[in-house]
């Protein structure tokens, strides 16, 4: 049927939708110039001829509209994450929210055929992913040390590492404490204390919290070998991106301080009783 | 516009290195005749890096501010000399100078040929620049065989395009503190002050010897690398082992003067290191070999 003066077809389809038959009329006009998508580019091309519906009297799906409507949606959908995500305060929500971003985007640039803009947000989807299971199992670990043995392992991935030549002095007394130390190996000493410290032990890591920040010996290696650093910074990041992570590890460290001074009472106590026993002289 | 900068700075002030931390003020219980030593210590080093800097210096000094032992000149000269080991001579200091020089000079210096000119080893060069971008250059230095280069800079606020060129290397002082000169340097101070530490425990007539080893450490250069090589060979030779109990040298303040009168301009030591020996052989004549009869 052509609709005089307007230049346009119109073709009247019959469709059959919904679970009782009825039947919807719907128009529907196409421009002058495109009658169809295969039309307006292979138009003249042997064996494409005008559309022609099936025999169920359903039209075929314009899925190029479709595919636009899905990208403007997904495109909507992602600023609506990319602003929730600007405004988490902590590190884990945000994570969460930029991993849901790149998702949305992902599914957006698939539909719109965006395949650039769909790779970036594959690397960034991979990379916040990762970021999230570090934080994650951060936590965890602090949270297991507070309730087991109190180590300070979990530190380690975010730790450099320096090897010790002997003689070297890591840090002097009075000076001004900005890392803490994780030995991995060789031999290391308390100058003034003299008490050597074991392989896996931990040094410096009250510095951080004591308001004069002062180191209360100097340590020095005297074996070569290998030790892991970690600055004040770095921790006080950790704690600022993470008061999950700044709870556990203020708990930590207070277990830690109370583990010390029981040992010193203990020591005390140890050094006490002989004398308390002592026979007096005759 | 300027307040737009003043937000972008304040903004970027992490990543800019901006110091907006409180002026720190000389420590109390500081004897009157250390106050002016301190305080003019005090503005060089906010000068040189900033107030943080500053505060660190007023916290060094006050360890031995009211320690027995340690009397107004001590602390005088430990106030000084912390000072001038604290804003050691790199090429960002010099440009500083060069600078502070030219705003001073009323009439513009005309450009000279040699004085502005100043040598140093390449080494010396890329470490005063942020260890993560130094450390990769001097990789490749040392793989090609050139960390030993002179090079020769000249310092000239002479005309516009020198001036603008000294205000961008003297700029990055902003990322100093995270030098590779700056990391031996703060061992350095930190090792010093250790020795002044022990000095008084062990031996408080020595105290003011090991204090004046800082002078011998000066300038940039070679200068500045023998000045150091020589004061790490005395420590290491006399002064740590006579602290640590394994030299009995009764009087360690003699035998520093005496290796300090040995101290040649020669890089390999020679002099200075037979010296040492021999004060080592005077103080422990058991561990000698005997002389064959």
């Amino acid at each position: 049927m052509e609709r005089s003066g307007k230049g346009c077809k119109e073709r009247t389809l019959t469709r059959h939708f919904g679970r009782h038959g009825r039947e919807f009329t719907t128009k529907r006009r196409l421009s002058p110039y495109i009658k169809s998508r295969h039309e307006h580019y292979d138009i003249g091309a042997p064996g494409l001829g005008p559309v022609e519906l099936p025999q169920n009297g359903l039209a075929p799906m314009d899925t190029s509209t479709l595919a636009e409507h899905a990208g403007t949606a997904g495109a909507l959908f992602a600023s609506v994450f990319v602003v929730a995500t600007t405004t988490m305060r902590t590190m884990i929500p945000l994570r969460i929210f930029g991993i849901l971003t790149n998702i949305v985007l992902i599914i957006s640039s698939i539909a719109t055929r965006n395949y650039p803009t769909g790779l970036l947000h594959c690397v960034l989807l991979v990379m916040n992913s990762y970021r999230l299971h570090q934080m994650l199992q951060l936590v965890r670990d602090v949270k297991r040390s507070v309730n087991s043995d109190l180590s300070m392992d979990w530190l380690k991935p975010f730790m450099t590492e320096r090897n010790c030549m002997a003689g070297e002095i890591l840090f002097y007394k009075d000076e001004k404490a900005e890392e803490l130390f994780y030995i991995v190996s060789g031999r290391y000493r308390l100058v003034e204390s003299g008490i050597e410290l074991p392989v896996g032990a931990i040094v410096g890591e009250l510095g951080m919290l004591s308001p004069s920040n002062l180191r209360t010996q100097s340590l020095e290696c005297i074996e070569p070998g290998t030790i892991l650093s970690v600055s004040y910074s770095k921790v006080e990041e950790l704690y600022v991106q993470n008061p999950e992570f700044g709870f556990y590890f203020l708990r930590l460290s207070s277990a830690r301080l109370f583990q010390n001074l029981a040992k010193a009472e203990e020591r005390l106590a140890q050094l006490t009783a002989p004398a308390a026993i002592a026979p007096k002289p005759a | 516009m300027a307040s737009v900068l003043s937000s972008l700075r304040y903004l970027l002030a992490d990543v800019i290195g901006d110091d907006d931390a409180a002026v720190p003020s000389p420590p109390e219980n500081l004897p009157a005749d250390a106050v002016p030593v301190v305080t003019e210590a005090i503005a060089r080093l906010i000068d040189y890096q900033g107030p943080s800097y500053a505060q660190l210096y007023v916290d060094r000094l006050k360890r031995f501010v009211g320690r027995p032992g340690v009397d107004a000149a001590d602390l005088d000269d430990i106030a000084r000399l912390m000072a001038a080991r604290m804003s050691y001579e790199d090429p960002i200091r010099i440009a500083q100078l060069k600078l502070a020089e030219h705003a001073a000079a009323a009439v513009p210096t005309p450009a000279s040929t040699d004085g502005d000119r100043k040598r140093f080893r390449i080494d010396e060069l890329i470490g005063a620049l942020p260890a993560v971008a130094a450390e990769p250059v001097l990789d490749v230095l040392e793989w090609v065989g050139w960390t030993h280069a002179p090079v020769s800079i000249r310092y000239s606020a002479a005309n516009r395009f020198g001036v603008r060129r000294l205000k961008i290397e003297a700029g990055l002082k902003r990322w100093r503190l995270f030098s590779i000169r700056y990391a031996k340097e703060r061992v350095w101070v930190e090792r010093w002050l250790h020795m002044i530490d022990r000095a008084l425990t062990k031996q408080p007539q020595a105290t003011r010897a090991i204090i004046r080893t800082a002078d011998m450490i000066q300038g940039y250069g070679s200068v500045y690398r023998h000045g150091l090589a020589d004061w790490h060979a005395i420590v290491d030779g006399l002064v740590k082992p006579t602290f640590d109990g394994v030299l009995p040298l009764a009087d360690l303040t003699g035998a520093i003067a005496e290796a300090r009168a040995a101290i040649l301009p020669d890089p390999r030591q020679v002099a200075l290191k037979r010296k040492i020996a021999e004060i080592r052989a005077r103080a422990l004549p058991e561990a000698t070999p005997p002389v064959p009869a």
